[in-house]
């Protein structure tokens, strides 16, 4: 009895003296204001020309800066540049093929070096060089020259005129004269340690520190050239777990979340934690292979995807399975009304009107075993997507939903590597499943598409094509390639709308639930705003309350 | 012992030669390491094209292998893609001391990447084996001794609950518990997330508070087959004739259950730990993530799913190495364990 009295007692007194550690521990922050937010993926490459990941581009704004960023409404304001060009100011041409932007004078590296034309020159060169494994070469393959007449103008000149290039031209601007040395002696810029180590930026903050697995430590910029942050350092704190993250930012130990869950919102907002979803330009949808040799041939009938569309009651969906807190999205380009024009209106749910559209096209039950068929084709889809859960309650509604209109569906569901992985290796490029689902959008916010392009169907000779809907539409290809080319913003409004219409009526995709980011932010964390393409735009202004 | 020790690492060679070729090619049909790079987007196709080639990865996946073997300096590269090699390859391969560069952290080497980890994850698996062996002698022993009393029976029921919870369900209900739930009412708490807070800095208070949950996660459901084992061996070893001649003898009951018993039933028991150990160098996948522990489990999962094969065949065949390692080591702790037992 006195061995375990006396167990007892070291047990509580292990546990007491390691929780008062903990509480002294977090006593001893010092007056420093600290802001930390959770990513629940750790950056690949800080460079911006050697990384496509999200968690990584948007922190550009902290320790780097985009030419134009863009604000809550998601509008371009000029940032690196005195004014965003355009026809009016002369800094588009004509013919859409040059754009001359005017840099501010005022701008520095954080060692103090003047940041100039020639940085930006030197961006473009290392991203189209063949030496260099950068993430991706697009925007600057469309760019025939670039140069600087002066340290503080930048022409370029397009091979055609190209429209996107408010949404992807320069996000983030590398380092000249940090960078030229190592391409001179390496021959390329794979290995450089600012890749991984931007110590040198020109963003409100400057990296300090970043701590595989752990945390990335930025500092202010003593050579900052614009407005004066309130914050004095900011914390990305890596928690891979989002279960995790949700504890973490319920016990103070984060102050802004990403990527939050549906489902966790409530219990978030019960911690005093307030809720922000902002558009992004993703939409989670299904996608269709309408094809003669891919697919189901049920899925070349337009009247058979209509049935779809109207045998899916989505809006309960997004109501039982996403609490209501989104909506469904009618149009690719929902989340950009300027080319969401007219809006196109939702198809109702409506499986009458559904069943009478098969029956219409010819799929009926003729052998009674509850399953259309047509010419001895029974309709059995298959639907693939990732295993995220959130796709996999949403496979199982519609599994079910469909099946009452006669529709067998077998869903499947991927590893996401495995699920996107090229023609020949992965199911979705392969046209190996009829039903595709996962979020997308155009190229927000621009509204540039290419996926659906004839000459992007992937095959033997073509293995890396990305229209995996093995579809072409001729004058679907034709206004693609046109709109991508329109300067002009009326004229591109029009070819987007036709687009969207043609989308519409033929349901090539179908809307499941607008993806915005949803991001969870502590009730100490002041004058936070985001953006849905450079969330952290307003870092400077942000404040935390005592 | 020296001629064994000589001839065991000698028949390790292709011991690890068979399970590189085995993982490689596992490795290889594991994900598109292309398709993980595209972020919220699919990959364009000219960027697929060119970092296919860039990345080596067009080549057949034996020419992978070999270069990832012995690397593709005799060799030439085609940087510019027009099909025709025009630079010299820079890879030394693994005999040589390269393990390449990480595919996600572009240009890293895979070394650097994991002797970034490998601390972190000895500190927290070193910490959590110590705990365990040392709570399963105890509760073994104990179990051993009182054999179908009311507390070897409590004992054994807690063991296997600990057993049969998943060891998530452990972590996140902790973390809820002693890192939310406390602090909301007002009591002393852990940590939730990290190896250190990142405003105080990497103290050995800061780490020693931050380990006390993903340490209880992992103790808690290893107890159970540890001190099972223990119970067990030990109670063979109790009924053994030489035991009752100890006894017969009249010497102390601490000197027969300490010097006689456990160290004969320890030598199982080294058996499984000796296996045991060099796992610890994989991490503990689960715990660390859930806690955000950044070593070599979470490591490993990150890089797994962006199929980052150099990352991820460096850790495998570093497991491979200390699992052999420690096989022999393992050996000579019998030896030393057994008397009776000789290398020659």
């Amino acid at each position: 009895m006195f061995r375990k009295a006396v167990l007892f007692r070291w047990l509580s007194l292990i546990m007491i003296a390691s929780m008062l550690l903990a509480a002294c521990q977090a006593g001893a922050g010092g007056e420093k204001k600290v802001l930390t937010l959770i990513w629940t993926q750790e950056f690949d490459s800080l460079n911006p020309l050697y990384t496509n990941m999200w968690f990584s581009y948007v922190t550009h704004q902290v320790f780097l800066s985009w030419a134009w960023e863009f604000d809550q409404q998601n509008n371009a304001f000029p940032k690196m540049v005195t004014e965003i060009p355009s026809t009016e100011n002369g800094g588009i041409s004509e013919d859409g093929m040059t754009i001359t932007m005017h840099l501010r004078e005022d701008m520095k590296w954080s060692d103090g070096t003047p940041l100039t034309a020639d940085d930006f020159v030197f961006t473009a060169e290392m991203a189209v060089n063949s030496a260099n494994s950068v993430a991706s070469t697009y925007p600057y393959d469309n760019i025939a020259s670039i140069t600087a007449p002066d340290p503080y103008t930048v022409v370029i000149n397009f091979i055609d005129p190209f429209a996107p290039w408010l949404a992807t031209l320069w996000h983030g601007v590398i380092p000249a004269h940090i960078l030229r040395p190592v391409f001179e002696a390496e021959g390329t810029i794979d290995g450089a340690e600012w890749n991984l180590a931007p110590t040198v930026g020109f963003g409100p903050y400057v990296l300090d520190t970043w701590e595989s697995g752990s945390f990335a430590r930025f500092v202010r910029n003593e050579n900052w050239w614009g407005e004066e942050p309130n914050i004095d350092e900011i914390f990305f704190r890596f928690v891979p777990d989002d279960a995790s993250q949700v504890n973490a930012l319920k016990a103070g130990d984060g102050d802004v979340g990403t990527f939050i869950a549906f489902s966790d919102v409530p219990t978030l907002q019960e911690s005093g934690l307030s809720i922000v979803t902002e558009p992004s330009g993703y939409n989670e949808g299904l996608f269709f292979v309408i094809n003669e040799e891919f697919g189901h041939p049920a899925l070349l009938d337009v009247r058979v995807r209509q049935a779809i569309a109207m045998g899916i009651d989505r809006q309960s969906m997004t109501e039982d399975l996403l609490l209501g807190l989104t909506q469904v999205p009618a149009s690719f380009w929902d989340s950009l009304p300027f080319y969401n024009n007219p809006p196109i209106e939702n198809y109702p749910y409506d499986p009458a009107a559904a069943a009478a559209l098969l029956d219409e096209a010819g799929w009926v039950d003729s052998n009674g075993d509850g399953v259309r068929d047509k010419d001895g084709v029974e309709f059995e889809l298959t639907y693939g997507t990732t295993i995220r859960e959130i796709r996999q309650n949403a496979q199982a509604v519609i599994q079910q939903q469909l099946a009452e209109i006669g529709i067998a569906v077998e869903i499947l569901s991927y590893d996401a590597d495995i699920f996107f992985s090229s023609y020949g290796d992965g199911p979705a490029a392969s046209g190996e499943v009829d039903i595709m689902e996962w979020s997308d959008g155009p190229i927000f916010p621009d509204a540039d598409v290419y996926y659906w392009l004839c000459s992007e169907i992937p095959s033997d000779d073509y293995p890396d094509g990305s229209n995996w809907f093995f579809l072409c539409d001729q004058e679907l290809n034709d206004l693609i390639e046109l709109q991508s080319t329109q300067v002009n913003s009326a004229d591109r409004q029009q070819s987007i709308s036709q687009i969207n219409q043609i989308f519409h009526e033929r349901v090539y995709w179908l809307g499941l639930w607008q993806d915005p980011d949803v991001w969870a932010v502590a009730s100490r964390v002041q004058n936070a705003q985001f953006s849905g393409v450079t969330p952290l735009y307003n870092i400077v202004e942000w404040d935390l309350s005592e | 012992m020296l001629r064994f020790i000589f001839k065991r690492v000698l028949q390790a060679v292709p011991l690890l030669f068979i399970i590189s070729v085995i993982l490689f090619f596992l490795m290889m049909n594991m994900g598109d390491p292309i398709a993980a790079m595209a972020g919220r987007n699919i990959t364009r196709s000219s960027d697929r094209q060119r970092l296919t080639r860039q990345l080596g990865l067009d080549k057949p996946i034996v020419v992978q292998y070999i270069f990832w073997l012995i690397g593709n300096d005799w060799t030439t590269v085609d940087q510019d893609g027009d099909g025709i090699g025009d630079t010299n390859g820079t890879r030394h391969g693994i005999i040589r001391g390269d393990f390449g560069t990480s595919l996600v952290n572009r240009g890293r080497p895979v070394t650097e990447v994991i002797a970034q980890r490998l601390p972190n994850t000895l500190i927290l698996m070193v910490a959590s084996e110590i705990v365990i062996i040392v709570g399963a002698l105890a509760i073994g022993v104990y179990s051993a001794l009182r054999q179908y009393s009311i507390v070897d029976n409590v004992i054994t029921t807690i063991s296997f609950v600990g057993y049969s919870m998943p060891i998530f369900f452990i972590a996140l209900l902790s973390m809820y518990i002693f890192g939310v739930l406390f602090k909301r009412w007002g009591l002393p708490y852990l940590p939730t997330v990290g190896m250190f807070d990142p405003e105080i800095g990497k103290t050995l208070g800061q780490v020693l508070t931050h380990m006390i949950l993903p340490v209880f996660s992992i103790s808690l459901i290893s107890f159970a087959a540890y001190s099972r084992y223990i119970r067990s061996t030990m109670l063979e070893v109790l009924s053994q004739d030489y035991i009752r001649t100890a006894k017969a003898k009249g010497l102390p009951k601490r000197e027969i259950v300490f010097i006689h018993a456990l160290k004969n039933a320890s030598l199982p028991i080294v058996t499984v730990v000796g296996l045991d150990l060099p796992l610890l160098l994989g991490g503990a996948v689960v715990t660390e993530r859930i806690f955000a522990w950044p070593g070599m489990g979470r490591l490993f999962l990150d890089h797994v799913s962006r199929a980052d094969t150099p990352v991820v065949m460096g850790i495998l065949m570093l497991i491979a190495v200390a699992v052999v390692t420690f096989q022999i080591i393992t050996d000579i702790v019998y030896a030393w364990l057994d008397p009776r037992i000789r290398y020659e």
